[in-house]
């Protein structure tokens, strides 16, 4: 369980995060979804004790990051596929790591196999590939068997093959019982990864809830097509609805549909089509943090 | 199963020292410009002695002549030591370390403890071939010295020192400035640029400032006698350690109170 608390961390006048709060749940894989610059990363590394916050704070399991006697085997965190010296070979930087935990060497082996980079397990990580560095990333986090994980943004870089796989590898994990928390910018990506969803935008908590939850209570319309399109159309903008009409029929929004059903009865309209329209993942994403990008584009002033 | 210590934080910081080619390069380079200069110079000497003003001749240490090799030498313990911290903030590989180790002082106290022990014995072994390598250059024709002499034996294991408390220097700029380029020229500034500002001042204020300057210490400390307007072996030798010490806490703050 991953908590942040009234979280605000500015770096000068700039605030990467404001008055942040959520909690992460074990046994799901939870997504963590912003528009660059949203404080997605501040966040991660301000629960790892990289950065200090200025209020709030962030607990693990119900303890400080820097409380645990081996915080490798509490928590894994994947934070930049290319925070590894370019130097070193893969095999010698998770020894390093599993060293200063105490963590046995045979573990090395064991991650170095399981991310499939044991064959260049000691040539120079500066000669990986984005893909390799995200596995040597995803070998680092789990070399302690952690409760806890941490990517952020594993899936840039990874071929097709990589991201089924690595899909595949949060769901083990949260199925284990792990808390799996993973950032992305891309919607459509964590829709398909991750179970539960937390959205921010410009450092500020947006939404939270199931890929179903986000995708139901938000930008929902219902499309109608009926034997009287303009009657129906008044009908129910008398009573509240917003409607658009097209040559095909109405698009319907801020009423349920089986409201809409219930007033074309009640006028006598025979329907021959009642849609609810779902909104993608991405649409919910654009509308909730259309107010939140940092570095949209913009329309210049006229 | 133990959690982070200082024993495993020093041990996995030593698998990081040797793992990259920067340090072998730098304890070969450290090793070529000591010993090959060294004898280099010790050479030049002897071709000259003949020639040499008597006054000279007497004035002549054949310690410090034979490590005059360490004066270039400086220049690659700095980097080794620069290198062991600025290479972990320029990779961004530093986040990877404090997230296994969030105790950051510990990460330091266990650079230091690398650095320093390994550093060490090859200074130490350099010094003592480069010096030995001189005296049998000089043999026959210059006065030569033997480690069976106590100030001899002094000397030459304070160029071991010397060089050692110089990776240090560069550790601790290293962990304020956090850029290898920026703590190198200052690194080069404090041994090189200064003095050479210092040698454009009058005499006087030469005689009075040029002792405190870490290469004049240094010199000091491989002498067998104290140079002219210099400070002692020892004084020499705590000055530096007071300076190195203070730049490492300064770095240390720095590095503890400062986002990752």
């Amino acid at each position: 369980m991953l908590r942040v608390d009234h979280l605000t961390k500015r770096y000068g006048d700039t605030v990467a995060v404001d008055d942040l709060s959520f909690d992460v749940a074990p046994g799901v894989v939870t997504g963590f979804l912003g528009p660059n610059g949203s404080g997605k990363s501040t966040t991660m590394r301000v629960m790892l004790g990289l950065d200090r916050p200025t209020k709030g704070q962030t607990s693990i399991n119900g303890h400080a990051y820097h409380d645990f006697p081996a915080p490798l085997r509490e928590v894994g965190a994947q934070l930049d596929a290319k925070s590894v010296h370019p130097g070193r070979s893969a095999r010698n930087h998770l020894r390093a790591l599993a060293t200063s935990n105490a963590i046995p060497l045979s573990r090395v082996d064991e991650v170095l196999e399981f991310a499939g980079i044991a064959s260049v397990a000691d040539k120079k990580v500066g000669g990986f590939s984005l893909g390799m560095s995200q596995r040597l990333g995803i070998a680092a986090a789990i070399l302690g068997d952690p409760g806890v994980l941490l990517f952020d943004e594993p899936i840039n870089g990874l071929d097709p093959e990589g991201i089924r796989w690595i899909r595949e590898f949060f769901a083990n994990l949260a199925r284990e019982g792990r808390t799996v928390f993973v950032s992305s910018h891309l919607m459509s990506e964590m829709a398909l990864t991750a179970d539960q969803i937390i959205v921010i935008g410009r450092g500020h908590f947006i939404a939270q809830g199931s890929v179903d939850d986000l995708t139901r209570n938000t930008a929902g319309t219902v499309f109608v097509a009926s034997a009287d399109n303009a009657r129906l159309a008044q009908s129910l903008r008398d009573l509240g609805a917003s409607v658009a009409v097209s040559e095909r029929g109405l698009e319907i929004a801020q009423m349920p549909s089986n409201r809409i059903g219930e007033i074309a009865l009640a006028n006598g309209i025979a329907l021959s089509e009642l849609t609810p329209q779902r909104a993608s993942l991405e649409e919910v994403f654009m509308e909730l943090t259309a107010d939140s990008i940092e570095y949209g584009s913009h329309k210049a002033p006229s | 199963m133990s959690g982070v210590t200082l024993a495993s934080v020093t041990r996995s910081e030593w698998i990081k020292f040797r793992s990259v080619r920067s340090t072998l390069m730098g304890v070969i380079v450290t090793t070529v410009l000591t010993v090959g200069l060294g004898a280099l110079i010790a050479t030049a000497v002897r071709a000259n002695w003949n020639q040499m003003d008597p006054i000279r001749q007497l004035a002549f240490d054949p310690v410090s002549t034979s490590l005059g090799g360490t004066l270039f030498a400086q220049f690659a313990v700095g980097v080794i030591g620069t290198l062991f911290i600025t290479s972990e903030y320029s990779s961004g590989s530093i986040r990877t370390t404090l997230a296994a180790v969030p105790r950051r002082s510990l990460v330091v106290t266990g650079k230091l403890v690398v650095l320093v022990g390994s550093l060490l014995v090859v200074t130490e072994v350099v010094c003592v071939a480069t010096f030995l390598l001189g005296q049998s250059i000089f043999s026959g024709v210059v006065p030569t010295a033997s480690l069976g002499d106590g100030a001899v034996l002094r000397s030459v294991l304070l160029g071991g020192v010397y060089l050692t408390l110089l990776a240090v220097l560069g550790l601790a700029l290293g962990l304020i400035l956090r850029q290898s380029a920026a703590s190198i020229s200052t690194f080069t500034s404090l041994l090189l640029v200064i003095p050479i500002i210092l040698f454009l001042l009058p005499q006087s204020w030469q005689n009075a400032t040029t002792k405190f300057m870490p290469s004049a210490l240094g010199r000091s400390m491989m002498s067998t006698r104290a140079p002219e307007n210099f400070f002692g072996a020892w004084t020499a030798t705590s000055l530096l350690v007071l300076y190195v010490v203070v730049a490492f806490a300064v770095g240390v703050v720095l590095m503890v109170r400062r986002d990752a």
